[in-house]
């Protein structure tokens, strides 16, 4: 397995406070790497700099050997590295079907047409329906982001990240606000994606996270204090004091 | 964006009362409705290019009236040179066909610059800084004592347009209601094709557009450079209407104004724009008879709108 994302030696400090302490990260190409740690332990800072909207103090990030420690956010969408929110982050008076097809647009990089309407277009439309299709949305294609349900906007959340192709999908708690059954969905959604895509995944549900991950990377305190297959995760002493005692 | 029934009905009734503008002015003996009709149809062009850049983009700038005084200024000074060059640049420079189009390239040009410095900054800051470098061009007309300063440029005769005389009022009404239809019908197919996703894109959520690869500067650059164009124009026409340019065009106030328009018309419906600057045209012209402080009256029925209607009166047109 050669590394898809390599960081090594990330750092971020807010004014006193170290929000990323040296991290060192691999993630393979066609794994699921699970990226948990308690609240405060700087897993969305972490995921912020990979992504390119916080630019870190020190330390570089390869995606499949290319350096894009630099790179700003729509670059590193470019190079194969897209994220998802924890907050939903969705074009809220368009339809579904309308926040997919203009990703569609982008990722096709024809935006600067200003004469043919967008919203007939079916080179854009087609490969929009047919990811909707994909994350289970399909029968809800015309409905407007705002009129849909939280776990449905959560999927469209995704099949925003999905469509623009990415090798990476950096994902941001995508189970967050899910209930239970709409978490198993999630989950099986996830899954099947793996045969195309590597997931860098942040996730509170430990439940999906051991179902998921091929492996998983433990963080305290902006550092990494464990990494390994989720059973040798399960079994680490560390781990259990840190974050999993309780449970 | 699609217009319901009752916006449809409004719309065609609207543009069928303008057509007939100068036969109702003839019909009840007021020739100079037929100028407060262009005055409107070139503010709702000047409003119109300012939504594009509030309402579609997102972008409040502050500094627009920078673009209509600059187009107007350009129409004045060459015709203000045109008696000094050889033929056929004095030709040239006082017919529309060639002048027209360099009060949109003017500003379109100088907006390619200031709107590189403007983007890039956003928010509050965004608001000072195209105020800042429109109070900029009005200082330095004022400061041009060769083209009037402070009392402005008299135009000595409107651009040439073939088989149209000059002083014909009736006729240069036609001219600024159709470049009028054009603009808002080029705005329409802008706003509905890829760019125009793009740009409802950026207003709605910026962060989103960068996380599916999009850059967002060239293309709050490109509106940026289409909205001063537009403006340029709606500059040309004005500045042939009253036959005067003067820095009052430049100045801040009038890209308040501007801002009121867009505002109350409803922001981002494009044909709003177009209610709101005839609304704020015709008020003005009906409020400064009463009282010269016009300004008070215009105030409260201002906040009315705005509290009322908070999509403007094309949203209340809309229903809902």
């Amino acid at each position: 397995m050669s590394a898809l994302l390599e960081v090594r030696g990330l750092a971020k400090r807010f004014g006193g406070l170290v929000a990323t302490d040296g991290l060192n990260l691999d993630v393979a190409s066609g794994e699921i790497h699970a990226l948990i740690g308690p609240n405060g332990a700087g897993k969305t800072t972490a995921i912020g700099q990979i992504a390119g909207e916080i630019r870190p103090d020190a330390g570089t990030i390869h995606l499949a050997g290319q350096d894009i420690t630099r790179l700003g956010v729509p670059a590193r969408v470019r190079a194969g590295m897209t994220r998802s929110f924890q907050i939903t982050q969705v074009l809220m008076n368009a339809s579904a079907l309308a926040n997919v097809a203009l990703v569609e647009q982008v990722r096709q990089g024809h935006s600067f047409r200003l004469w043919r309407p967008a919203a007939r277009d079916e080179r854009l439309l087609a490969p929009a329906r047919a990811m909707l299709e994909r994350v289970g949305l399909g029968a809800r294609a015309d409905v407007a982001a705002e009129d849909l349900s939280h776990g449905e906007r959560r999927q469209l959340e995704l099949a925003m990240a999905l469509a623009t192709n990415p090798r990476l999908l950096l994902l941001d708690e995508p189970m967050a606000g899910l209930g239970t059954t709409e978490s198993a969905a999630m989950t099986v959604l996830l899954a099947a994606l793996k045969q195309e895509v590597s997931i860098l995944l942040v996730e509170h549900d430990m439940d999906a996270v051991f179902a998921l991950a091929d492996r998983i990377t433990v963080l305290e305190g902006g550092r990494v204090i464990a990494h390994g297959t989720p059973a040798a995760i399960r079994a680490d002493a560390a781990v259990r004091d840190a974050y999993l005692g309780a449970a | 964006m699609r217009e319901s029934p009752r916006q449809i009905f409004v719309l065609v009734a609207s543009f069928a009362l303008l057509a007939a503008l100068p036969w109702i002015a003839g019909a009840v003996g007021r020739p100079d409705l037929v100028t407060l009709g262009s005055q409107a149809c070139v503010m709702a062009i000047a409003a119109a290019s300012l939504d594009l850049l509030m309402g579609r983009t997102g972008l409040p700038s502050f500094g627009h009236a920078a673009w209509l005084g600059l187009g107007a200024y350009t129409v004045g000074i060459l015709a203000f040179h045109a008696r000094d060059l050889g033929p056929p640049w004095d030709q040239w420079a006082v017919q529309a066909w060639a002048v027209w189009p360099l009060a949109v390239l003017v500003p379109a040009a100088l907006a390619a610059v200031i709107g590189a410095l403007c983007l890039r900054t956003s928010g509050i800051s965004f608001i000072m800084i195209t105020l800042a470098f429109a109070q900029m061009f009005f200082f330095l007309f004022v400061a041009l004592k060769t083209y009037g300063g402070d009392d402005g440029l008299t135009l000595r005769r409107r651009s040439t347009i073939p088989g149209i005389a000059p002083r014909d009022d009736v006729a240069f009404f036609y001219v600024c209601l159709t470049a009028l239809v054009l603009v808002l019908l080029l705005l329409r197919r802008v706003a509905a094709s890829r760019f125009g996703t793009v740009l409802d894109g950026i207003r709605q959520n910026e962060r989103r557009m960068m996380a599916i690869g999009l850059s967002p500067f060239p293309y709050k650059l490109a509106a940026f450079v289409l909205s001063a164009g537009i403006a340029g124009l709606a500059g040309a026409l004005h500045v042939n209407l009253f036959r005067f340019a003067s820095p009052d065009l430049l100045h801040w106030t009038m890209s308040g104004e501007l801002m009121v328009m867009v505002v109350l018309g409803g922001l981002g419906s494009l044909w709003g724009a177009m209610f709101g600057a005839a609304a704020m045209v015709v008020l003005h012209a009906v409020l400064a008879q009463w009282t010269e402080h016009w300004q008070i009256v215009l105030g409260p029925i201002l906040v009315a709108v705005v509290l009322l209607a908070r999509r403007g009166l094309w949203g209340a047109l809309g229903g809902k």
